[in-house]
């Protein structure tokens, strides 16, 4: 309950006389170009909107450009061409009223190592024009929030890497920004923070702020994002949401598990391709070790009537597995690649 | 607000953050110290006998003429590596973050600069203390003490440039450390250990020249004879040329930075 008040998006007197577009969108690109010394492409026209409250990710290998597109989105980088606007500004020329609404976390969570996790969110909010209680209210409900009160007090040179994530989640959401932009937000945690991090972001896209997010990881993509683009080679391959990118790839996979006596397997199997016939089409249907796979498109709502054919005596269904097509094999699709999960490459820089 | 008052709600937290930064890692100041200190402390001793010398005009110890050298000194080392931490922080991307809050880029760098004048004075005062409890005495009393620690505030800020422009520059952390080094010739080479007129010719050019020989004969003169307003007035003007020529250029190389 504290925690639905505490994100909800607040009610916000209108704004100053800056003049935001007529759009509608938390955020929204037109043909984005970076091009780096003259040459690298990173970003190659990106045309791309967010609407409010949505939880948007861009999904892509290391390199792909997201980074560089966020980078740009957060008033860091200047684009070489085109224009983006930030809940209603313009990065480039009202970066000022941008920064003043939105929240972001980079790809490695930077804290100073000196200060310690209350004094961090408390810089955060004074830089944002909290009035001395507030920063306090809400210095201390982001802390009980994170899991982080009882080290609130050590300087965050000690924290692990979960609570340097949840600390820098909480310093981006200390003025209740409207829109939170996160680079890999999951980037090399453990599997048990990864989760307990995605259920926070849910909970804080849920009480309304808006989300932008870059992954590399497919799962995380699926389980957060309402609408994904797939980045590559700077321009965005495909947009949808994850459930239509999947479909798009072909159908699910339906594996019967048949229990059969040697020599009956194949008795069973022509049942079950007899009792289909009209409903799969024969090539559709393969055999698979112990039992039968059939391709299916929309398997969640088709099941229901293929079992009602496959009801009756002579068949012996053991056991039911249904897959859906993965982001990997969206990824595959539309780039001919499989998209590899290792960690971020750090640019290296030579010393003296 | 206006851009003013801006820029000092601006430079005052970041500055507390910075301040916090330096206080909290004790080799920061404990390396700030250890040098002048061992030096008060040694070649007061060993070369003692050197005050004998006529160069010197009577000077009643050797310890009271090293004292306003060491104490310069440390506010030289305050600030010889003062740009390691934004460089630090350049790199890991914290400076980001702060490049992404609805704050003035200026306030960045006056976050940096500003809380030099008090780290720089305080060292400053430590060594001045030091000196006072081995028997160097200041003529002028507590205003002179004062305005010894002010005009290394000042100092410190002034000189701040040859750590941050190299590190603005080259954002490395190991060419700001070496170009620190590289700026203790300047110290050795000023009246801080003897008199002028015990330097070879050559040297004696180059210490006109040398704004932290002017700032060691000001505060000489604060703890031995008296205010003397030639001497603090030449301090001040070098270091106010030395200011404006090295804080411009790490405005200028911040600008660079930041673009």
């Amino acid at each position: 309950m504290i925690q639905e008040t505490l994100l909800a998006v607040t009610e916000r007197p209108p704004e100053s006389p800056m003049v935001a577009s007529r759009s509608d969108l938390a955020i929204e690109t037109v043909d984005l170009v970076k091009v780096y010394g003259g040459e690298t492409r990173a970003v190659d026209g990106i045309t791309f909107g967010v609407a409010p409250g949505e939880l948007f990710g861009f999904l892509g290998p290391n390199g792909a450009g997201k980074t560089t597109t966020i980078r740009i989105l957060a008033t860091l980088l200047r684009a070489t061409s085109g224009t983006a606007r930030v809940l209603g500004f313009d990065v480039a020329t009202q970066p000022r009223e941008v920064r003043k609404r939105l929240g972001l976390a980079l790809q490695t969570p930077t804290l100073d190592a000196f200060s310690t996790g209350r004094e961090t969110l408390e810089l955060a909010g004074r830089l944002h024009r909290m009035p001395s209680a507030a920063v306090r209210r809400r210095a201390d409900e982001l802390l009980e929030l994170m899991g982080l009160a009882s080290v609130a007090g050590k300087l965050t040179g000690t924290y692990s890497g979960g609570m340097r994530r949840r600390l820098d989640l909480a310093s981006a959401l200390m003025h209740q920004p409207e829109l939170l932009i996160l680079d890999e937000p999951t980037e090399g945690l453990d599997p048990q923070s990864r989760t307990a991090l995605w259920e926070e972001l849910e909970r804080i896209n849920q009480a309304g702020t808006t989300m932008l997010l870059t992954t590399h990881y497919m799962e995380e993509a699926d389980r957060l994002c309402s609408r994904l683009a797939i980045i590559d080679n700077g321009q965005i391959v495909v947009e949808a949401s994850p459930g239509e990118l999947k479909r798009s790839v072909g159908a699910d996979t339906v594996v019967l598990q048949l229990d059969a006596p040697t020599g009956e397997l194949d008795r069973q199997r022509a049942e079950v391709r007899g009792r289909l016939d009209g409903m799969v089409a024969p090539d559709a249907i393969a055999d698979h070790p112990g039992g039968i796979a059939l391709a299916v498109p929309n398997a969640s709502a088709a099941i229901p009537a293929l079992l009602r054919r496959l009801d009756g005596d002579g068949l012996r269904i053991t056991g039911l597995q249904m897959r859906q097509p993965t982001l990997d094999d969206v990824f595959m699709k539309y780039t001919g690649r499989r998209i590899r999960e290792e960690a971020a490459d750090q640019p290296i820089v030579l010393g003296w | 607000m206006n851009v003013i008052g801006d820029f000092a709600y601006e430079t005052y937290y970041l500055g507390l953050r910075t301040t916090r930064r330096f206080i909290r890692v004790p080799s920061n100041w404990i390396s700030i110290l250890f040098f002048p200190l061992i030096q008060l402390l040694v070649f007061s001793q060993l070369y003692q006998q050197i005050v004998d010398l006529p160069a010197f005009g009577g000077q009643s110890s050797y310890l009271a003429y090293l004292a306003p050298g060491q104490v310069v000194f440390t506010a030289f080392m305050a600030v010889a590596w003062s740009a390691y931490g934004l460089v630090v922080e350049y790199r890991n991307g914290y400076l980001d973050k702060l490049r992404a809050s609805p704050i003035a880029r200026w306030s960045i760098l006056a976050g940096e600069m500003v809380p030099l004048f008090f780290q720089a004075a305080v060292m400053a005062g430590v060594v001045l203390l030091v000196s006072l409890l081995l028997g160097a005495t200041i003529v002028t009393g507590v205003g002179g003490f004062l305005l010894i620690l002010a005009l290394s505030g000042v100092f410190g800020i002034a000189l701040a440039g040859t750590s941050f422009i190299p590190a603005l520059l080259t954002q490395s952390e190991q060419a700001t450390s070496t170009f620190s080094l590289l700026m203790f010739p300047v110290v050795f080479m000023s009246t801080a250990f003897v008199p002028e007129a015990l330097m070879p010719g050559w040297m004696q050019v180059l210490n006109r020249w040398n704004p932290i020989t002017y700032l060691i004969e000001a505060l000489r003169a604060l703890m031995v004879t008296g205010y003397d307003w030639g001497a603090i007035g030449a301090a001040l003007l070098s270091l106010a040329i030395l200011g404006v020529i090295l804080q411009g250029a790490t405005l200028w190389a911040f600008q660079r930075l930041a673009r």
